[in-house]
């Protein structure tokens, strides 16, 4: 569904991605783990067409989206969840999920009311992802963690073929991470996933193959279990203290 | 209900001069009517301002460019019927906000606002100094009468009514672009530009098709104004009539239809009836205004309308 290939980018003298390489089959659910500044951030960015590589190429179906913008990434079926939550501040969860829908049918749809279809279907995908009874309350209004689950149903509603989640469970309490994991581990398994990830609980839970960055390039890639055992990432990542339980 | 009292409403302001003219004097329906045209305008930049985001402070070059097509055009076709000339602004007016909105809906915040202003300049250095179309610093004198058919709208009461239809019209077709897909999409790019794109929208698009939009109807206003004065001036298109629209939306309450009326109608008697109560040496009414603006920019940046929502809020808890 994704082949990257020697991708690059430079910020000026600092390779934040320095040639990666990944591969993610259809339907794969891929984690990508690595220490503060290994470059994950920059490539899921750069795959959502924010950050544009130095060099290298995307492919997203078997086609090349190395230069299509992020707009047109999305009609494409990429979904982006952000690291921080990017939402409509003012609007109603409702209304920030409708969004989405209305972007598969655009916007040049003048003189006539939002169809109740779309509320409808944005009031489905919000009880999907646990805010059934919310839907009126403004994104802004809404806690951290419940954000973070408008945040994923906006990105469900886009009805995509590749989910991008960066840190989909940041600064939420253990409850909400545990939540918010099986509701992506629910997901429809057509869905291929990559998925940035401090939480090592929430990366074995998800996961079928994981690849390690460090320094801008994949040091390890392989099945979760391989990865979990590897000497190399608790050197790099996890710190030689510490170990993977 | 809610349809026929909108209804009843729009027939009572387009009808104002037959039944007021018991109490009212004719400079009742004069202020209106430059009031209404003042409100077609803010209503076009809050498309802009309010809705989508767009804080331009160079919108009287399409009121401008409008109020030139219409009374250039007339002379050059020969011509006062309605059709030509007000099509003429109209099309003119879309035709520069494209043109201007290609190069300013990439910049964003102050530099949208400051290239705005600077693109509105040019349109005004060119009114003001190509004297052989424009007219230069005489202004554009014999603007022909607006007719329909064989109906002559230059006189006071139905030129009132011209200005009037065209207010309607005009907060219809907001209204309705306000309700829309459209309308919501323009409030998320205003929202969260980023998260619009990563949902699959061409937000540059958007902001380019608002921008034609809301110069296409600011070009119509302009045209008004040419019909009621039969003058161009090209103060017109100039900084002072931007920074007026701007006001007026901003005392008003941007992203509100009720809000542009409502400033509108502010500024007119501020510009218009106040220094009429003062001695005639005091010119004030500008100062005036300003003073007004800064308070509603420090006290309340929602606007009359959004004093009123809150006040209401208030007393309906108690």
């Amino acid at each position: 569904m994704i082949e990257i290939r020697d991708l690059r980018r430079a910020f000026g003298g600092v390779m934040a991605l320095d040639g990666v390489t990944l591969t993610l089959a259809d339907g794969e659910r891929r984690a990508v783990i690595g220490p503060n500044g290994a470059g994950k951030t920059t490539l899921i960015n750069t795959l959502a067409g924010e950050t544009a590589p130095t060099g290298g190429a995307i492919r997203l179906a078997g086609r090349d989206i190395t230069r299509l913008r992020p707009w047109q990434r999305a009609r494409l079926g990429l979904a982006h969840v952000y690291q921080r939550t990017e939402l409509f501040a003012p609007l109603a969860a409702r209304d920030n999920v409708a969004l989405a829908v209305a972007a598969r049918r655009g916007p040049y749809r003048m003189f006539r009311a939002v169809p109740r279809s779309e509320y409808a279907e944005s009031e489905a995908v919000l009880e999907r992802v646990g805010l059934a009874g919310r839907e009126s309350v403004a994104a802004r209004a809404l806690s951290h963690g419940e954000r973070r689950q408008l945040e994923l149903a906006v990105a469900l509603a886009q009805r995509p073929r590749v989910l991008l989640l960066d840190e989909p469970t940041a600064g939420m309490s253990p409850l909400e991470t545990a939540r918010i994991t099986e509701l992506i581990a629910g997901l429809d398994r057509a869905l291929t996933i990559l998925i940035v990830e401090h939480d090592m609980d929430v990366v074995f839970r998800l996961a079928d193959r994981v690849t390690v960055l460090h320094e801008g390039r994949v040091i390890a890639d392989g099945a979760a279990a391989d990865v979990r055992g590897d000497t190399r990432v608790h050197d790099v990542y996890l710190g030689k203290a510490v170990t993977v339980a | 209900m809610r349809a026929a009292l909108v209804a009843a409403a729009a027939a009572a302001v387009v009808t104002f001069p037959y039944w007021s003219r018991p109490w009212a004097s004719p400079f009742a329906t004069t202020l209106l009517r430059d009031a209404l045209i003042l409100a077609i305008f803010a209503l076009s930049l809050d498309l802009l301002v309010g809705r989508a985001g767009m804080p331009s402070l160079g919108h009287a070059a399409f009121f401008g460019a409008g109020a030139y097509a219409a009374g250039i055009a007339g002379q050059r076709f020969a011509t006062d019927q309605l059709p030509v000339t007000l099509g003429a602004a109209a099309l003119v007016g879309a035709a520069l906000a494209l043109l201007i909105g290609v190069l300013v809906v990439r910049s964003e915040g102050i530099f949208f606002l400051m290239l705005t202003l600077a693109l509105a300049q040019i349109v005004f250095a060119i009114a003001f100094q190509w004297t052989a179309v424009t007219g230069g610093s005489n202004g554009l004198s014999g603007v022909g009468r607006p007719m329909l058919a064989a109906v002559d709208f230059s006189a006071p009461d139905l030129m009132y009514v011209l200005v009037a239809v065209t207010f309607v019209l005009a907060v219809l077709v907001l209204w309705g672009l306000a309700r829309s897909p459209y309308g919501r999409a323009l409030t998320g790019v205003r929202e969260n530009e980023r998260r619009m794109r990563a949902l699959g929208y061409d937000t540059a698009r958007l902001r380019l098709s608002a921008f034609v939009i809301a110069g296409t109807i600011a070009g119509i206003a302009g045209a008004l104004s040419a019909y009621s004065t039969r003058f161009v001036s090209a103060q017109d298109a100039g900084l002072g009539n931007s920074v007026r629209a701007f006001v007026t939306v901003l005392v008003g309450g941007a992203g509100t239809l009720g809000g542009p009326i409502v400033g509108s109608a502010l500024v007119s008697l501020i510009e218009r009836v106040v220094p009429s109560l003062l001695p005639t040496d005091l010119r004030i009414a500008d100062a005036i205004l300003g003073i007004v603006f800064i308070g509603f920019v420090l006290f309340a940046r929602q606007g009359v309308v959004g004093l009123g929502h809150a006040t209401l809020l208030r007393v309906s808890r108690r």
